[in-house]
């Protein structure tokens, strides 16, 4: 039961952030042509304050998850055998390769969420404060947008790389629901 | 070799319908949803349309994979004989198996009646039309907030049982089924 727990929460929580990343690239990004640029800004704000709140939740559950699994099963997180880097490791289980990559990826995610959620995205909502350059301002904010435009697909690519690596063949760590 | 390979793909492909369909629907719900708000109504209703229609798309590919993917999934790890000679209502992988099976149905009889009945009712234009009156305006106004409200309501029932049908789905991943 324990397993199935953890199993559940696990591929809700990919699938939650991997169906986002593709909810924004697949339905938000093509539906910004029928929508007015002002009130593009207006959405993209709300929208990317609450979908940085989301993937935060979702990221930090992933590694919550994880560490459960680690105190609940603790002989399938073989992170100390030999097969732990490089190596299949123990057929099935999250030990191994597949460990080490996922948390790679975990850190590339959380990365780019904090430096999209803290940094690019308010900087392309910036406003003019007195004083200061407005030509120069709206260069930085398109600067921005265009940034945001990559690391936010980035951000896909790696989480779509995060989900495959979760969708190996296992038979005793968190992975996908059938 | 090629068996991992099968398994791998059959694998991702199910986690990415499910991405699709569960991952998707949160953020329709509660992340393009909620930011509606921050325009004028008559521009949220053309974004609700146009993200709806786009998310149907994806919805109906992913009710489509699922069975598609699951069923490679099923035969490359040869559980078979699992639910061979009536081990279908028989065993605990079987009836879950059946469970899931009856849940994916009620996605799509749910998906048939959003995309074929209450979309096109909220989608029909609200102005009266050769002479009719007030009264069928205000009509047809009444008519397109209960389909609304039914929208919503299917939407939510359906992430429901999609949380369940995963749940379903680690009792086989991971055991031998819950039921």
């Amino acid at each position: 039961m324990t397993r199935t727990t953890l199993g559940f929460l696990f591929t809700v929580e990919w699938a939650t952030y991997v169906g986002g990343a593709l909810f924004m690239e697949l339905i938000w990004r093509p539906l910004q042509r029928y929508v007015p640029p002002a009130q593009t800004g207006a959405l993209c704000n709300a929208m990317g304050r609450r979908y940085r709140w989301v993937a935060l939740g979702c990221l930090g559950l992933i590694a919550a998850t994880a560490v459960g699994w680690s105190l609940a099963v603790p002989s399938t997180l073989g992170s100390g055998s030999a097969a732990a880097v490089g190596g299949p490791g123990p057929p099935g289980a999250i030990g191994g390769w597949r460990s080490v990559v996922l948390l790679v990826v975990w850190l590339v995610l959380v990365t780019l969420v904090i430096l999209m959620g803290m940094l690019v995205h308010p900087a392309s909502h910036a406003r003019v404060s007195p004083g200061q350059d407005s030509t120069e301002l709206s260069r930085r904010r398109l600067r921005s947008i265009r940034l945001m435009d990559v690391l936010l697909r980035v951000e896909l690519g790696v989480a779509l790389v995060g989900a495959l690596v979760a969708a190996w063949p296992h038979t005793s760590g968190p992975g996908p629901a059938m | 070799m090629t068996a991992t390979w099968i398994k791998v793909l059959a694998s991702y492909l199910h986690l990415l319908a499910v991405a699709v369909y569960l991952g998707g629907s949160v953020a329709m719900e509660f992340v393009l949803g909620p930011a509606q708000r921050f325009v004028p109504p008559a521009q949220a209703q053309v974004l609700g349309q146009k993200s709806a229609d786009r998310f149907l798309v994806l919805v109906w590919a992913a009710l489509a994979l699922f069975p598609v993917s699951g069923m490679l999934l099923f035969f490359s790890l040869s559980d078979q004989h699992l639910v061979t000679h009536g081990g279908m209502f028989s065993t605990s992988y079987g009836l879950t198996l059946a469970a899931m099976m009856a849940l994916w149905a009620v996605l799509v009889v749910n998906g048939v009646l959003i995309t074929f009945v209450f979309r096109p009712r909220l989608a029909s234009k609200v102005a009266a039309r050769g002479g009719a009156g007030a009264g069928a305006v205000a009509g047809r106004i009444e008519a397109m907030q209960k389909a609304a409200t039914w929208v919503s309501r299917l939407t939510r029932i359906d992430l429901a049982i999609a949380l369940v049908v995963v749940l379903l789905g680690a009792s086989l991943a991971y055991g031998n089924g819950i039921l």
